[in-house]
């Protein structure tokens, strides 16, 4: 096997890996993952399904 | 930290005040309801950094939607150093009266008085002094959007900040001054905090207040059983109402200084709404500009020209400017960026392809084919995305998409809905995920439910590469029609779907009355240059961020398991039938059969099927992956089409499938309609009240995409069944407004 094959096959597990596991952590960070910025976004802090709820329950 | 929150109505100018403070920069629009929920951001020019929180836009401080309990709850229980109360000063009794509220709670309070330069614009004058000793707290003049009196603001709101404030009410004339009295004292002995905005409240007998002081809530029910007012009865939240504008006529009103004190004046705005709101021309006027807007985006014939400039006028076949201007050089912004991003893609992917020619075959074919040919077909459409989106901005900023809200409301109201739903379904054109989170602004659940459902068949910027890759080939390879005209065309269906849609929920599982719309509309101005910029810079970023994370993921799993067999041995370009996916393809396909790209097109058939399914990660990933698999065979010299971007992709495609006309409309109507991308579903299963309407949710998206797609397949292959779909639809709709009245008859009786 090349020196090229070797760092292809690492580059692209890296890349597909890191993808999902970015994911899953934005995931729990209760982060959306729609590709949107969330700094942008008028109802980014929406997306947080829990802060949500805490804001709704306080009434 | 400090922290100051800017609290006022809608569309005051709070976010643009809070960019402006912060250097953030948080979405903007000139329609009330674009922030439903706090935002935060840090000013630093004062002797400490300053938390400055953004609130939604509201009113009232009464609990009717959720933007009023957000901003409610955190004035409230947050306990902010400071409340800036920022109010436009062109409508400035109206603003006040949210004014005298937050002056009920113990917190700092200071008054900004936005948009003066359109007061001064107009000849009116304020005098902010007088106000200021009025009202009891800081007034400054500014203009968030100019950058004016910001400084000072921000100064005198520190200053502010030091020292306590105990809360105050205007109710001083009413009937009920007593009873607020009584309450206060009686709240004060629990030890309430603000007691004075909840003794107020509860005078109202505010439903979150009733609830949380039930013991004191006799002394308001003693009162209403003997006193009764001559014009509003037992109605005391009106009466604190009409005391609190009665309290705002007599001393705050003074403080303003109108140049026409009597004469009416007929302004610009209300001259061109004599038009773009016409009861008749309005949606008319509304479908022209949604079609200009396409025709400059997407048209190869800008404004028709072909038809009528004399033959071969002008020629840049075989120059190096055909591929940006055209042939005849009559291409539209739109399509001549396009052009641009073509001839830098091609030019990278010559490079790239240059230097890996002496590696081992499935290297090059990873890199060239399934990472470079995906994501190019995908970025060449990036050009026509942004100027899509200017259009789109121009026409929020500037106050037009407001006004189509209105139009709107007047069409659907008879059918269940209300102008204000209309507003989240606007955004879905730009990304679902924030247009369904707006439908909070919707206080009827009912009608939530059903505009959530509905978002995702306004066609996104992600469903937009689908649907100019499949026009643009349906140009290419059957020689028909324009591309700005199918998909002009397509986004209507997707509207047509989307109200029909609504109808029969409205009709049938969430019955309930239309909630009443109310909108100030916002006055036309020029739309802001650095806000357009900032709008498509972001919009580049993200679609550019996510070509080069999850779509980037998508075509190298997607050449992967393209190019292995299910005993994991590599499978050259013209083998891919035999790969994993060629199998997984296989089996889904059939499921499509009906929809027109199912088991009847032939050789890689299932592409359409795979891609399709791909789509539900991201949208972007469905022309994605007919590039991927598009460069594989065109490197397996299966056939020998050259490809430019996604529309070659697809040309490709319909020639290795012999996939007809009626079923690549199908095909874009099965995307623009069916389930969403996952983000989208995790932000409608958040809206959703419970598991089982998510699931319902699911289940209609999964319908109603093989409902539309397949009657555009059937009639598009035989335009006579159209009669049948005509026939079924009315008997339906007999058949829902007799039960219907079958019912209300016997409720009634």
């Amino acid at each position: 096997m090349q020196p090229i094959e070797i760092i292809v096959i690492i580059a692209c597990v890296v890349i597909v890996a890191g993808v999902i596991v970015k994911s899953i952590i934005d995931k729990k960070k209760g982060k959306t993952s729609c590709g949107c910025d969330c700094s942008k976004c008028s109802g980014c802090s929406s997306c947080k399904v829990r802060t949500n709820k805490e804001d709704t329950n306080k009434l | 930290m400090l922290r100051f929150a800017l609290a006022g109505n809608p569309n005051s100018g709070k976010t643009t005040l809070f960019n402006s403070l912060t250097g953030s920069t948080a979405h903007v629009g000139n329609w009330p309801g674009v922030t439903v929920d706090k935002k935060e951001g840090v000013y630093k020019k004062c002797a400490e950094p300053i938390a400055i929180v953004d609130l939604p836009g509201i009113y009232s401080l009464s609990p009717y939607t959720q933007e009023e309990v957000i901003a409610r709850n955190y004035i409230l229980d947050e306990k902010p150093d400071c409340v800036i109360n920022i109010i436009d000063a062109t409508n400035l009794e109206r603003n006040l009266y949210l004014t005298t509220q937050i002056l009920e709670i113990d917190v700092p309070v200071i008054l900004a008085l936005n948009m003066m330069d359109a007061v001064e614009k107009r000849g009116d004058k304020i005098d902010a002094s007088e106000l200021e000793k009025r009202l009891g707290i800081p007034v400054v003049k500014i203009s968030a959007l100019k950058s004016t009196g910001l400084d000072k603001l921000m100064e005198r709101a520190y200053e502010t900040c030091k020292k306590p404030r105990v809360g105050k009410t205007v109710i001083e004339d009413s009937a009920l001054k007593h009873l607020i009295g009584d309450v206060k004292i009686a709240l004060e002995g629990q030890g309430v905090l603000n007691p004075t905005f909840h003794a107020v409240k509860l005078a109202e007998l505010d439903e979150l207040e009733v609830l949380m002081h039930k013991d004191t809530v006799n002394m308001v029910e003693a009162f209403k059983k003997t006193h009764k007012d001559e014009i509003f009865g037992d109605d005391f939240e009106a009466l604190v109402a009409d005391a609190r504008y009665k309290y705002i006529t007599k001393y705050f009103s003074p403080a303003l200084k109108r140049k026409n004190e009597e004469k009416f004046t007929v302004t610009p705005s209300d001259k061109a709404d004599k038009i773009l709101t016409h009861k008749i021309w309005g949606i008319p006027i509304f479908l022209v500009v949604l079609f200009a807007i396409f025709h400059l985006t997407f048209s190869e014939n800008l404004f028709f020209l072909g038809g009528l400039l004399p033959e071969g006028w002008v020629s840049f076949e075989g120059t190096a400017f055909e591929g940006v201007f055209g042939v005849e050089g009559i291409n539209s912004p739109g399509v001549m960026l396009m052009g641009v991003m073509e001839v830098i893609t091609t030019a990278l992917s010559e490079v790239v392809s240059g230097w890996l020619s002496t590696s081992p075959e499935w290297v090059s074919g990873l890199i060239c084919d399934g990472v470079l040919g995906g994501i190019f077909a995908i970025l060449g459409f990036l050009p026509q995305i942004l100027v899509l989106f200017l259009f789109f901005s121009i026409l929020e900023d500037s106050g037009y998409m407001a006004r189509i809200a209105f139009i709107l409301d007047r069409a659907l109201r008879k059918f269940g809905l209300s102008g204000r739903a209309f507003l989240p379904m606007i955004m879905g054109f730009g990304c679902s995920v924030p247009a369904m989170i707006n439908t909070r602004t919707l206080a009827d659940e009912k009608e939530k439910l059903a505009t959530v459902r509905v978002i995702p068949f306004f066609s996104c910027g992600a469903k937009l590469p689908i649907l100019t890759a499949v026009a643009g080939a349906i140009v290419m390879h059957f020689g028909v029609g324009n591309v700005d005209v199918i998909t002009y065309g397509m986004y209507i269906v997707g509207i047509i779907t989307a109200l029909v849609a609504v109808i029969l929920m409205r009709e049938t599982t969430l019955k309930g009355d239309t909630p009443p719309f109310i909108m100030e509309l916002p006055a036309y101005h020029a739309p802001q240059f650095k806000n357009l910029i900032m709008l498509l810079w972001d919009k580049a970023k993200h679609f550019i961020q996510k070509a080069f994370t999850i779509i980037l993921a998508s075509t190298i799993v997607i050449w992967v398991i393209s190019h292995f067999d299910f005993g994991w041995n590599y499978l050259t370009d013209d083998k891919m039938q035999e790969s994993i996916l060629g199998g997984l393809g296989r089996l889904i396909q059939p499921l499509f059969t009906p929809l027109g790209f199912g088991s009847q097109l032939k050789a890689v058939g299932w592409v359409f099927a795979v891609a399709a399914i791909s789509g539900l990660i991201a949208k972007e990933n469905v022309v994605s992956t007919l590039g991927t698999l598009a460069a594989c065979l065109i490197s397996g010299a299966i056939i020998d089409v050259e490809a430019d971007g996604g529309v070659g992709a697809v040309a490709i495609m319909i020639r290795e499938t012999g996939i007809t006309l009626p079923a690549l409309l199908a095909f874009i109507a099965f995307n623009m309609t069916t389930i969403p991308c996952f983000a989208a579903v995790a932000a409608a299963k958040g809206e959703m009240p419970n598991k089982s309407a998510f699931k319902w949710t699911i289940l209609f998206w999964i319908v109603t995409s093989y409902i539309v797609s397949s009657a555009v397949y059937l009639i598009g292959t035989a335009w006579w069944t159209a009669f049948i779909y005509v026939a079924v639809a009315v008997l339906v709709g007999a058949m829902i407004k007799l039960y219907n009245k079958k019912r209300s008859n016997k409720e009634k009786n």
